[in-house]
């Protein structure tokens, strides 16, 4: 900390002196769209470099009368500008290339190599569309556990899982704004409409200072902002949904581009339009949509405005017996300010929310259970580009809670009493310090430093239990038993109950061996404040977030990592090894034979141990030619240790998988056509098996002694999909595409279970006989989509 | 539940969501355990019945028998003041004529079997009675053949913490399916209706009834103790595998019995006090 002020303060005594050099600033962005664009690199003749930041902003000091700069961004054609005179505004608009060869995976290569970067990865969504994808609905979730280091536990989950940890330690964001829970239809699909995304930038490791609040990751995923020159439509008839986008400008100028743009885009399935083949199928409801917003309107040279908005919702409904709804609905306000060209402030002012309504229909105890919760978020951040050697940023980020744990209140007149279950108030403050750091043309350093603050805030009643503590463990027994509730203490509105203040120290470095080459080291130290109470192992809507507070204590982890980073064959290939070992405390778990459903006083469910997580990642992309794809491969450990299960020794968790192979390859040929294959093969994930069986009023029970100690079969699948583009020069935008998932039908299990045989000769009895059952997701799914302009 | 296998099935209509017998690719070991099932019974409508409870081991999950029964141990029950003797009749069973269950008295039970000691206790609580009970023809739906079922109303005491046990009879024959809707309808707690009248309860969901069926059903009113093991039984055994209702990671079913001799080697199953509302009814047209 110490060390980080001196440089600040040196950096302000310096710059006082340091003027005679000059900047070159300004934003690049689309010539066609207008969008800005984000990491393209900015160099000149003397090895000065930088990339634009999420704002498509870049500032590059530069010595000498007349500077040669080079814009570079993949994809696109590269531009040259001669620059003379002081202190110039530099806006470029970049073409495509007219091929589109070169469509990036991970960030392009002079960053990867280049950037201090550790742990990190880049998709856009042009190559997540055209990827084969289940029932043609392409994914950003999906895509992301092609990566290294990231997997799910099962293929209906939108849950995933970051370098061994759980998928509540993901930090979602949608322009800024938390997504709490990501799945659509019970986690077949995301929430994230791949029409509306522009890119997505996965943290695993190495995370700046600017980021907090989960453990193992954050995806930042970012939303397409309009094109600012010409109104434009795009459309999308899949087989279990539609998808519609407009953007276009407003606010026209005559020369240059429109000073604002909006982007409004929306999806909806339509699975139950097939309800009406059988008629007992009539009332039921399944479906989901989405509507995303974007719009930005540039106030002046310096100052522009972004607001962007996300809403989603699900719905299922079996009359009779259950319904259910889900959804987020964030907004986020932006305003990003040249203070001048070296000083880039943003600032976002958030909202989101994430609630959940579940229906019982069942004659004579109708009720409906609501569920909710919400945060609103400010968090200026302001970019200071010192010199060629010094990015600093600085920055706040506040966020307050509410969570509204659950609501319960009769239907149709049934005789449920009303109930609230009381609700918890929280404030998360995070300050920050991040600087990149270029200590010579070799060694370059970003030393960060968060400090985190999280109050527990009345108005609640606090229940205080015998010995101070909600649950014992009784090594005896083995168990863990409940201690009495021996009276509430009630706390005021703002009155604090708990207070956690935490140093989160983040470092990366790199270094360059040469031209081609590099090794990169990070550490970073993380804290979680809010925990997801859910007993299944993907998320699923009914989904409850509770706050640390006087009985469960921040998640914390750290992580090192390492890696050598090379491009070869002419920049055309890029080898990234990662090695990482990673500690967490706290992390949460539940006891065995938790109840979590209907539960206020959740914290005597909770139990919480430690963690470890240990791998090694390969990467291998082809960026170039025709043929371009990756082929990624993580060998790794991930385990838990939990006082009272498996006899308090470390066990393998449930995103434990040893090994992990994904290729994915994207072919080219001729004009029209592109061909896409992915292949996955993996560990199976760790289960846990009956070590027994007896019967208990007249059900066989199933007993079991030690938790995920058995395995699932290897994973693995072949999936192909083919694009048919229109013919160039037609005047004709209609694309099909084509998709073959699970190409040679392997059954994979998804889960084993074991069961009581409970049909005989189509009657439901209990049989007393046992068989163990392997359900598979899904065997070969074909697929087709429409794709048009308009 | 079935709504989730459902879900599945509307979800992935275009899918194969295959279910596949894999019982011959499986291999499992077995940690042999006593098991415990029964307890005391406060039958209104039949006083004098005889009290008994049944012993047996563990055995092979995938095993196709039935659980062996254990012939050879000591079992006796006192309310703190009168101690009985449960005598062995054949097949783990072990009963008593001569104990009348009473209301809220604590039940402990003392096993004693190849050398441990094994004990557990469990409070008899009042439950209340049927207000009505009536059987209703519904159709066919999504989740039930059509048929007979019973309903009943009941009144729940106010500002008593109940807890509720259902189960029916079919001509005389104990009936229960193992269904996810089990650890919804099977058991309930007043935490939602204390106090309430509840009307058109069905006491078992998966047991319909044809035209002269005897249907009996009883209301039991058990401990919270109870409630929360029949919980994690009905969700155990109502789990069909659909990973995001469940999979909680598996877990064994902790009794309310424990070996005071060797705690590690402990039993399962449970020892309860149940008051019990029973009535029958003839199905008619």
């Amino acid at each position: 900390m110490a060390r980080l002020l001196l440089l600040l303060i040196i950096f302000v005594a310096d710059s006082i002196y340091a003027q005679e050099k000059k900047v070159i600033s300004g934003y690049i962005t689309d010539a066609k769209s207008g969008e800005k664009l984000f990491g393209v690199s900015i160099f000149d003749s003397k090895g000065n470099t930088t990339t634009t930041n999420e704002y498509g902003y870049f500032s590059l000091p530069v010595e000498g009368e007349t500077t040669q700069i080079t814009i570079s961004y993949t994809g696109y054609k590269n531009i040259v500008k001669e620059i003379t005179g002081n202190n110039l505004r530099l806006d470029v608009a970049l073409e495509q290339a007219v091929e589109e060869l070169a469509e990036v995976v991970v960030t392009k290569k002079r960053n990867t190599v280049q950037s201090s970067e550790i742990g990190t990865a880049t998709l856009k969504a042009s190559v997540i569309k055209k990827l084969p994808a289940i029932l043609g609905e392409p994914d950003v979730l999906k895509t992301i556990q092609l990566l290294p280091g990231v997997s799910s536990v099962n293929e209906a989950s939108s849950g995933f899982n970051v370098r061994g940890g759980s998928a509540d330690q993901n930090l979602v964001l949608l322009d800024d704004a938390t997504i709490y829970n990501a799945s659509h239809l019970f986690g077949f699909f995301s929430v994230f409409n791949p029409d509306a995304i522009k890119d997505v930038k996965l943290y695993k490791g190495g995370i700046p200072a600017y980021y907090g609040g989960r453990l193992s990751s954050v995806l930042d995923v970012r939303q397409k902002e309009g094109n600012k020159k010409e109104f434009n439509g795009e459309a999308g008839i899949g087989l279990i949904s539609s998808r519609v986008l407009v953007e276009g400008p407003f606010a026209k100028r005559d020369s240059a581009d429109a000073r604002g743009s909006y982007m409004v885009a929306a999806r909806r399935s339509y699975i139950d339009a097939f309800t009406f083949i059988d008629d007992e199928f009539k009332d039921t409801r399944l479906y989901f949509y989405d509507l995303n917003l974007k719009t930005n309107y540039e106030l002046n040279a310096k100052n522009n405005l972004y607001l962007s908005g996300y809403f989603g919702r699900d719905r299922f409904k079996l009359p009779g017996l259950i319904g259910t709804t889900w959804g987020n609905a964030t907004g986020t306000l932006r305003w990003t300010s040249i203070l001048s060209d070296k000083l880039f402030l943003q600032t976002s002012a958030v909202y989101s929310n994430y609630d959940y309504e579940l229906d019982n229909l069942r004659s004579g105890s109708e009720y409906t259970w609501k569920s909710r919760i919400s945060n609103f978020n400010i968090k200026p951040r302001l970019t200071w580009y010192y010199n060629n050697d010094v990015t600093a940023r600085a920055g706040l980020d506040i966020l307050y809670y509410v969570f509204s744990p659950g609501e319960i209140s009769p239907l149709n007149n049934s005789s449920v009493n009303s109930q609230t279950f009381s609700k918890k108030y929280s404030l998360e403050n995070g300050a920050y310090v991040d600087t990149e750091y270029k200590i010579s043309d070799k060694l370059l350093i970003q030393p960060g430093l968060r400090f985190s603050n999280f109050s527990r805030l009345g108005r609640e009643t606090i229940n205080q239990y015998n010995n101070g503590m909600p649950i014992f463990y009784n090594p005896v027994q083995d168990v863990y038993e409940e201690n009495e509730v021996i009276s509430g203490r009630n706390y005021k509105r703002g009155e604090i109950i708990s207070r956690f203040n935490n140093l989160e120290p983040r470092l990366s470095f790199r270094y360059l061996l040469n031209e081609n080459s590099s090794v990169k080291a990070g550490y970073n130290r993380m804290y979680q404040y809010i925990h997801l109470v859910t007993n299944t192992t993907s998320p699923t809507p009914l989904d409850v977030w509770t706050p640390s507070g006087p009985y469960i204590k921040p998640q914390s982890a750290d992580q090192v990592g390492i890696g050598y980073y090379r491009s070869f064959l002419n920049n055309a290939y890029e080898l990234s090894v990662e090695s990482y070992y990673k500690r967490l405390y706290n992390v949460t778990d539940f006891k065995e034979g938790a109840d979590l459903l209907f539960r206020e006083d959740i914290e005597t469910q909770l139990i919480q141990g430690t963690g470890r997580a240990y791998g090694v990642e390969v990467l291998l992309n082809k960026y170039e030619g025709n043929f371009t794809g990756w082929i990624s491969y993580t060998l790794s450990k991930s385990e838990t240790k939990i006082t009272g299960i498996n006899n308090s020794r470390y066990y393998p968790n449930n995103a434990d998988q040893l090994h992990r192979l994904n290729i994915v390859g994207m072919y080219k040929l001729g004009e029209r056509w592109e061909f896409g294959g992915i292949f996955s093969l993996s560990t199976g994930r760790p289960v846990t098996y009956p070590t027994g069986r007896y019967e208990q009023n007249g059900l066989v029970v199933a007993d079991y002694n030690s938790r995920n100690g058995s395995r699932l079969p290897t994973y693995h699948r072949l999936d192909l999909s083919a694009t048919l583009n229109p013919k160039p020069g037609s005047g004709k935008t209609g694309k099909w595409i084509f998709s073959l998932v699970n190409v040679y039908n392997r059954q994979n299990a998804s889960s084993i279970y074991f069961r009581e045989v409970s049909e005989v000769n189509d009657v439901e009895v209990a049989t007393g006989r046992t068989e163990a059952v392997k359900l598979s997701f899904f065997g070969i799914v074909p697929s087709v989509t429409y794709e048009f302009k308009f | 539940m079935k709504t989730l296998r459902l879900i599945i099935l509307l979800t992935v209509t275009a899918l194969c969501s295959c279910e596949e017998t894999v019982t011959g690719d499986i291999t499992l070991t077995t940690i042999e355990r006593l098991v415990i099932e029964g307890g005391i019974e406060r039958n209104r409508n039949n006083p004098g019945a005889i009290q008994s409870v049944k012993l047996s081991t563990t055995i092979n999950y995938l095993s196709q028998d039935s659980s062996p029964g254990v012939t050879d141990a000591t079992v006796t029950v006192t309310d703190g003041t009168t101690t009985w003797e449960f005598i062995h009749t054949g097949n783990g069973l072990y009963s008593n004529s001569e104990l009348i269950p009473e209301l809220n008295t604590v039940y402990t039970i003392t096993i004693i079997w190849r050398g441990e000691t094994y004990t557990g206790n469990d409070t008899l609580n009042e439950v209340a009675v049927f207000d009505n009970f009536y059987f209703e023809f519904e159709e066919e739906t999504l989740f039930t053949d059509e048929g007979y079922f019973l309903k009943f109303d009941s009144t729940d005491p106010a500002a008593i913490e109940n807890y509720y046990y259902y189960r029916v009879f079919k001509n005389g024959i104990y009936t229960i399916v193992p269904d996810p809707g089990n650890s919804e309808t099977l058991i309930v707690s007043d935490e939602f209706f204390d106090g309430q009248q509840r009307f058109g309860i069905n006491p078992n969901e998966e047991v319909s009834f044809t035209v002269n069926d005897i249907a009996t059903a009883q209301q039991l009113g058990i401990s919270q103790k109870y409630f929360e093991y029949l919980y994690q039984v009905f969700e155990q055994t109502g789990n069909q595998g659909v990973s995001f209702t469940g999979n909680p990671p598996p877990a064994s079913i902790r009794s309310n019995v424990i070996n005071v001799t060797t705690p590690s080697n402990r039993p399962l199953g449970f020892f309860y006090a149940a008051d019990i509302e029973e009535q029958s009814i003839q199905i008619t047209e």
